[in-house]
């Protein structure tokens, strides 16, 4: 009994560790290494009988799919032309405007593994480690938007936390109005939960949530997901909404991982923390949210760059993640 | 790490085996139905060969289930010593059953760690889970007996080499 108990604590202290992020962190990252092999070992046959496939799939089939995929190359091509443009004429306004530059993001493919891990750990392995020099805190996407950040790094792959990740919170802005809030993981694939609005906020179902780019870790303006339900429960002091992720978190094969230039160059850029890059859009989109009466009270600015120090993109693992929860209850005790 | 019981070299191979198993990629409607693979085979070992009947074993095994598949450290290690703490201390009685009462035991045994990992989903913020997730005690319990007999031969043929 005595050595049931003492087992029982041993494993409650370590869940409270790991839970609480930090402790343990280089622990797992270790023993993350050393179980690397056997995931790759697990992965080989599926990954044979895959290609195997590959190799035996009817020619008509794969003609077809060849021309499918030359058409969308060529549309895909005609519309980078267009964005090109304006990306080019974006440049010149932000230089006349004495904004800062957007960083430019480069990107790796990576694609999943073929291995399941425990689905309530929201995680998923992709195929890109830090031989492939993949870090820590990366923004991952798919073709439809937002997937996750990289959480550990192995050699030769890497664990993607998802969005749905309870644990997850990352700063949006509602592409209509311009409003900020964080989206919460809820645990589930296809939600995510915005659990700290504003009573009179201006939301809609259908609104589209991107990333603000607050924090430093998401480049600004990608698309992250569609609001379905807003409810305005009476007698609390914040409204809920629930919006679910354009990516398919639990389907997505193949993904892009975006890295903002080196995170070194990051912080001799940022000095103490501070995101210059953004700063442009924050003050942008002050105006138009002034009939937002938490926007009118001064402590929430302190928050907001509460919130922009402690999501330091150079600081390791799951910091923001943890950090990032305190900071809309503590302008919500100011309201 | 077999202690004084049987098993030596077979049982880590049935140990990776159950690891495979537990990280082999499913259709996504059979992913909730996994049975707990790790559980049936030290299971076995305890109660048919007599290893693996440290809670510390087990526990070094959840950790290592917890690290490779992504849970919380110390997850699966809290279900697998809890699971193991019961089965020791019905073993006596557990051994002797009849091979159905025997299994409504593991049935019983899964359920309840079943509990103790909604329990730890749920204080980490996780949803209720789909009910689907309710089946995997019954599709381990289907698995058992066939899993029991193929290990029973391998290890009275592993026997036999030996003498």
């Amino acid at each position: 009994m005595a050595r049931l108990m003492f087992y029982v604590l041993l494993a409650m202290v370590l869940m409270t560790l790991d839970f609480r992020g930090r402790y343990v962190e280089n622990f797992h990252a270790l023993a993350g290494l050393a179980v690397e092999p056997f995931l790759l070992a697990v992965e080989a046959p599926f990954a044979l009988a895959a290609r195997l496939q590959e190799n035996f799939s009817d020619r008509n089939v794969l003609l077809a799919e060849r021309d499918e995929l030359e058409q969308l190359l060529r549309e895909s091509r005609a519309r980078l032309l267009l964005m090109q443009e304006l990306g080019r004429e974006n440049a010149e306004l932000r230089e006349l405007l004495e904004a800062s530059r957007v960083v430019d993001a480069e990107y790796q493919t990576a694609e999943l593994r073929s291995i399941d891990l425990n689905p309530y750990s929201h995680r998923v392995v992709i195929n890109r480690g830090s031989s492939h020099g993949v870090l820590t805190g990366q923004p991952v996407i798919d073709a439809a938007g937002v997937v996750g950040q990289v959480d550990r790094v192995l050699l030769y792959s890497a664990t993607v936390i998802l969005l749905s990740d309870p644990d997850h919170a990352m700063p949006v802005s509602v592409e209509r109005t311009r409003v900020r809030t964080i989206a919460y993981g809820s645990g589930r694939t296809d939600e995510l939960g915005l659990t700290d609005l504003p009573m009179n906020v201006d939301l809609e179902v259908g609104d589209v949530l991107m990333t603000s780019g607050l924090g430093g870790r998401f480049p600004a303006g990608l698309p992250v997901a569609e609001v379905t339900a807003i409810e305005r429960p009476t007698g609390e002091a914040f409204a809920h909404a629930r919006a679910r992720p354009f990516a398919s978190l639990d389907g997505a094969r193949h993904l892009l991982i975006l890295s903002l230039g080196s995170p070194d160059e990051h912080r001799a850029a940022e000095g103490d923390g501070v995101e210059p890059v953004e700063a442009g859009t924050e003050t942008e989109a002050r105006p138009e949210a002034t009939e937002n009466p938490a926007d009118e009270n001064p402590s929430d600015d302190d928050a907001a760059s509460q919130g922009l120090s402690n999501a330091n993109p150079v600081d390791p693992s799951r910091n923001e993640i943890d950090e990032a929860r305190p900071q809309p209850t503590g302008s919500g005790e100011v309201i | 790490m077999s202690g004084h019981g049987q098993g030596g070299g077979l049982m880590v191979i049935t140990l990776v085996l159950g690891f495979f198993l537990t990280l082999m990629p499913l259709p996504g409607v059979l992913e909730p139905m996994r049975p707990f693979w790790l559980a049936l085979i030290v299971i076995y070992w305890n109660l048919e060969a007599g290893s693996l009947r440290h809670l510390g074993q087990v526990f070094l095994i959840g950790l290592l289930l917890d690290i490779t598949t992504g849970t919380l450290l110390g997850q699966h290690a809290l279900s697998l010593v809890i699971m193991m703490f019961l089965l020791e201390r019905f073993r006596a009685r557990l051994r002797f059953f009849p091979p159905w009462q025997q299994a409504a035991a593991i049935f019983a045994l899964l359920v309840n760690d079943r509990v103790i990992q909604l329990w730890i989903f749920g204080l980490t913020g996780n949803d209720w889970p789909h009910w689907t997730w309710w089946l995997a005690p019954a599709v381990a319990v289907l698995v058992w007996p066939w899993m029991f007999l193929l290990f029973d031969r391998l290890r009275r043929r592993q026997r036999l080499q030996r003498s």
